[in-house]
């Protein structure tokens, strides 16, 4: 067990572990209506071909049952894209600890999927599903925000069937001589000036680019997937190395 | 996983009276769990309400979203 008041990293800023949940709650309470506009503009669309890739990987069989988890996927950005590269068969279950991020993508959804996609609130770390219920499990840009990052995979690892998969895009390292500098000033000066044009507030935004570059690196993230039982652990750099597309399998 | 409600909140009907579209998807109701003890749910149609035996609690369903979160639920005895 950890202690209530170990440190963890809140951007830049150390805060006790069970502060970080509640502080990065307060982030997407205040931008969860304009999330996806943001994500447009601080990544100039780019956002959109990285879930793309993402889906073309995961790949979800048109002709037969596939569970699919989404998690941190309030909007239900990823989880579309995975009902419509699906079959009829295909299901997704949203997890997002954020209500607000929940009640956008479920009014986003409508009545056009039906009853295959649904919305729960939850926390990572501690998954609401039994055991062995999912195909496939993915989480786009939320790792970061996951007080204890290996809970959360421990969890994912539990609730996949054996031969589940589970698929991360998080933002990496850029390791490009002069890409890195360039991709440094633009995150600490540009997002937050335009989260501030966008949503009234800089702050959250100045906390997304701390967050990400404490984020571990693709290498470090694969070793912890390793540990918490994965195999055949891989990654993908897309975009210079701003994205890592991570792959896993519970064999 | 029990439909009956444990406590309704219209005892003069067996139907919630809930409104379509909030209701909660049968088979999501099948794969859900307590979050701390993963134990099975009782649902409390009446009072949208899922019921954890094993932690006492319930936690609250709004517009048909679990909200699966033990700060979020409701203690009992």
């Amino acid at each position: 067990m950890t202690p209530a008041n170990d440190l963890t990293h809140f951007g830049f800023s150390e805060v006790p572990l069970d502060e970080k949940q509640t502080l990065v709650n307060d982030v997407f309470h205040k931008v969860a209506r304009r999330y996806d506009v943001m994500n447009d503009l601080m990544s100039g669309g780019l956002h959109r071909a990285w879930k793309n890739a993402l889906v073309s990987s995961l790949r979800p069989p048109r002709n037969r049952p596939f569970a699919h988890l989404d998690v941190a996927g309030g909007t239900g950005d990823v989880a579309f894209r995975v009902l419509d590269a699906g079959g009829d068969q295909t299901r997704v279950t949203v997890l997002d600890i954020n209500g607000d991020m929940l009640e956008v993508g479920k009014d986003r959804a409508g009545t056009r999927y039906g009853d295959r996609i649904t919305f729960v609130a939850g926390n990572a770390e501690a998954l609401p599903f039994g055991d062995r219920e999912f195909d496939a499990y993915t989480v786009v840009f939320g790792i970061r925000n996951v007080p204890r990052i290996d809970k959360a995979l421990a969890e994912a690892y539990r609730v996949l069937k054996r031969g589940g998969r589970l698929l991360c895009l998080e933002f990496s390292h850029v390791d490009v001589p002069g890409a890195d500098a360039i991709y440094r000033a633009y995150s600490f000066n540009v997002i937050p000036a335009v989260g501030r044009m966008v949503t009234g507030d800089a702050e959250p935004y100045r906390y997304l680019v701390e967050s990400i570059r404490r984020f571990p690196t693709p290498q470090a993230f694969s070793t912890m997937l390793e540990d918490a039982g994965f195999r055949s652990v891989s990654y993908r750099p897309m975009t210079l190395g701003v994205v890592a597309l991570h792959s896993a399998w519970k064999l | 996983m029990t439909n009956e409600p444990t406590s309704p909140a219209n005892p003069a009907s067996d139907e919630p009276s809930v409104a379509e579209g909030t209701r909660v998807d049968p088979k999501l109701l099948e794969i859900l769990v307590c979050p701390l003890t993963k134990a099975n749910l009782e649902y409390d149609a009446a009072r949208q309400e899922l019921i954890s035996r094993p932690a006492k609690l319930a936690y609250p369903i709004r517009d048909g979203i679990p909200i699966m979160l033990p700060e979020e639920a409701r203690s009992i005895e």
